[in-house]
């Protein structure tokens, strides 16, 4: 398996066939005593802004801080929580409303789209 | 019996992407200041882009994946970021033409000022994508667009000079103008080859669940749906040779374009191009605003569709939303609407490369598609569409501002 | 040295050199293998240059090219991570390209 071919930029699928998102950014750990392992995927605004240059990722971080619904830029999925690495997603054992991944999904519905009429088809 | 259905996408991909504001403009510029003789213009566009949609749909078909889908899985965040901004800016300036179109055909027929019907057509496109499912769009806009044959009636009610129209489908130097020549020569490409057209098109067979059974009706319909967009353009060029030419009008506002059909229908001339504009802006904007929630959704890996409530793709919402309000915001503010429209081919054009590209990658990579990745015949013609795209984005800027005013 | 976390993405394209300062190439991909829980790096693959080398894939498959460079592989203990904005070989490039798999 190779890491940018295979799990950088891939979708995320949580438990329930919901998309919920990209690795858009993979953390390893380097230990002193073994090979590195892979220890989260992250999310966010925050970290795309970074791979274009890490001053990017500050200053978004600092704008999202003060208008963001979510509590951190920075979503860490554990590598513990991945279950499948497929060609096309990434199966991961969480569902994804109960993750800070679908903060913005969850505000939406409460405040915008509960209140609007017709919403379903 | 679903496949004959596709036939449906085809045709909606056609009234929208192929004959919208851009080619309605285009096309009557083109007949009434050189009559026949940019036809050669359209018939290029149409062979280029009957390729690019039987790819389109053929990569859909095989990996089912949309293309901005693959393109950021397979090229990384950083690689599609350019191709993305581009892609979103033309989303923007085109949904305002179309938005502008359709106020203009609804002015045509009540004298009520452009301006004033942005918020009621920025509404109505709104709840059409708020309620709707995606087979409903499809096949509703495609019925509407038959409306558009209007067009094709009127240029045989006009019995063109065969010869000349014959004549007219080779490429010609021009007698007079070159500048203005060249200008709608290079408008009517990037009216046809919009960039949106053929990424629509790969998210639009995803919606309709397609697998690679699909990939001998594909096609199909790429050559009919856009064949179909093509005739009607066609028409659209004669009927302006006919009526407007020998009456010495151009076309630098929308009212000229609109007495078009009132030789060949004399009482309802006005009404019956008001209709057909407004359905074909109307397929338009849907398509454009869906490409826009489609790319931007996939770039960030939420949940999409149109088939899905609301509820379940906030997010793919919002950013159809938003750009229906953005769009319809610069119609308020008095942009007129040809300018816009011409302003948006250019640019069309010019950021062909940028979209382009990435696609001819993708469309060679053997692991994705297997046995279906292109051949040589499909790779020398997106080879060729990728020279003439760097050659067109040189030349649109320039001569927009030297040619269109 | 104790456990540090690194961000694969700021790792890619970082230019490795070996303990005589001279090139080895870019890190272009990172393989790894799942071992019951954790997923481990077995190697990394050095390179010209990361983005150029993917789409070089597909453009020169295009043209009929065949793949230019062969990539160097360096398996995961032969790379010094320790200051991830400069990542060390261990040994020489040459003694790697010794070892390189057929």
């Amino acid at each position: 398996m190779e890491l940018v071919r295979d799990v950088l930029d891939k979708q995320l699928i949580d438990r329930e066939g919901t998309k919920m998102g990209r690795a858009d950014g993979v953390v390893l750990e380097i230990r002193p005593d073994g090979p590195p392992r892979v220890d989260s995927l992250t999310l966010g605004f925050t970290v795309l802004a970074s791979r274009l240059h890490p001053r990017f990722g500050d200053w978004f971080a600092r704008v999202r801080a003060r208008w963001s619904v979510r509590k951190s830029g920075r979503y860490r999925v554990p590598w513990s929580v991945v279950e499948e690495v497929r060609q096309h997603d990434i199966q991961l054992a969480v569902r994804a409303l109960d993750t800070p991944a679908f903060d913005w999904e969850r505000w939406l519905r409460r405040h915008v789209i509960e209140h609007l009429p017709g919403a379903s088809k | 019996m679903k496949k004959a259905m596709t036939l449906a996408l085809g045709i909606l991909t056609s009234v929208g992407g192929f004959f919208d504001v851009g080619n309605i403009a285009t096309t009557a510029q083109a007949g009434a200041s050189f009559r026949f003789q940019l036809i050669w213009s359209l018939l290029l566009a149409t062979l280029l882009v009957i390729f690019l949609v039987e790819m389109s749909g053929r990569f859909a078909a095989v990996s089912g994946k949309a293309l901005p889908d693959a393109i950021r899985e397979h090229f990384g965040f950083t690689f599609w970021l350019v191709p993305f901004a581009v892609l979103t800016l033309i989303h923007l300036l085109t949904l305002g033409a179309e938005i502008g179109g359709m106020c203009f055909a609804l002015h045509l027929v009540t004298g009520i000022p452009v301006w004033v019907w942005a918020p009621v057509v920025a509404i109505l496109t709104w709840l059409f994508l708020w309620r709707s499912t995606f087979s409903t769009i499809e096949n509703s806009t495609s019925l509407l667009g038959l409306l558009t044959l209007a067009f094709v009636v009127a240029a045989l009610l006009h019995h063109p000079p065969t010869g000349e129209v014959v004549a007219g489908m080779l490429p010609s130097l021009p007698h007079h103008d070159p500048e203005k020549y060249w200008f709608i020569a290079v408008s009517i490409l990037g009216a046809v080859i919009a960039p949106y057209l053929f990424y629509f098109y790969s998210s639009g067979a995803v919606e309709d669940d397609w697998d690679p059974s699909y990939i001998a009706v594909n096609r199909g319909v790429a050559l009919i749906g856009m064949g179909f967009g093509s005739v009607i353009s066609l028409g659209a060029i004669v009927v302006a040779a006919m009526v407007l030419a020998p009456r010495g009008i151009e076309v630098s506002d929308y009212h000229q374009a609109a007495l078009m059909l009132t030789d060949a229908f004399p009482f309802w001339g006005f009404a019956l191009f008001a209709a057909a504009m407004g359905i074909a802006c109307l397929g338009a904007a849907l398509e454009v605003a869906l490409s826009m929630a489609y790319t931007t959704a996939q770039t960030f890996g939420w949940n999409w569709g149109e088939d899905l409530n609301p509820r379940e793709d906030a997010r793919f919402c919002l950013v159809y939303t938003g750009a229906i309000l953005l769009s319809a915001l610069l119609i308020m503010f008095g942009v007129d609407p040809l300018k816009l429209t011409l302003l948006t081919m250019a640019i069309n054009a010019a950021a062909l490369p940028f979209v382009v590209i990435p696609f001819l990658l993708l469309m060679n990579d053997g692991k994705l598609l297997r046995e279906h990745k292109n051949g040589w015949l499909s790779n020398a013609v997106i080879l060729f569409i990728v020279i003439l795209s760097f050659v067109l984005a040189v030349v649109s800027i320039p001569l927009a501002i030297r040619g269109g005013s | 040295m104790k456990a540090r976390k690194v961000s694969l993405e700021r790792l890619v394209g970082r230019l490795v050199r070996d303990p005589d300062g001279r090139r080895a190439g870019r890190i272009l991909e990172v393989e790894a293998e799942i071992e019951g829980d954790d997923c481990l790096v077995r190697e990394y693959r050095l390179g010209a240059a990361a983005l150029l080398q993917r789409l070089g894939i597909s453009a020169g498959r295009l043209v009929g090219l065949p793949f230019r460079h062969e990539p160097l592989r360096v398996p995961w203990d032969q790379l010094d991570l320790g200051d991830p904005e400069r990542p060390r070989l261990r040994c020489t490039v040459e003694e790697l390209r010794a070892r390189q798999p057929r």
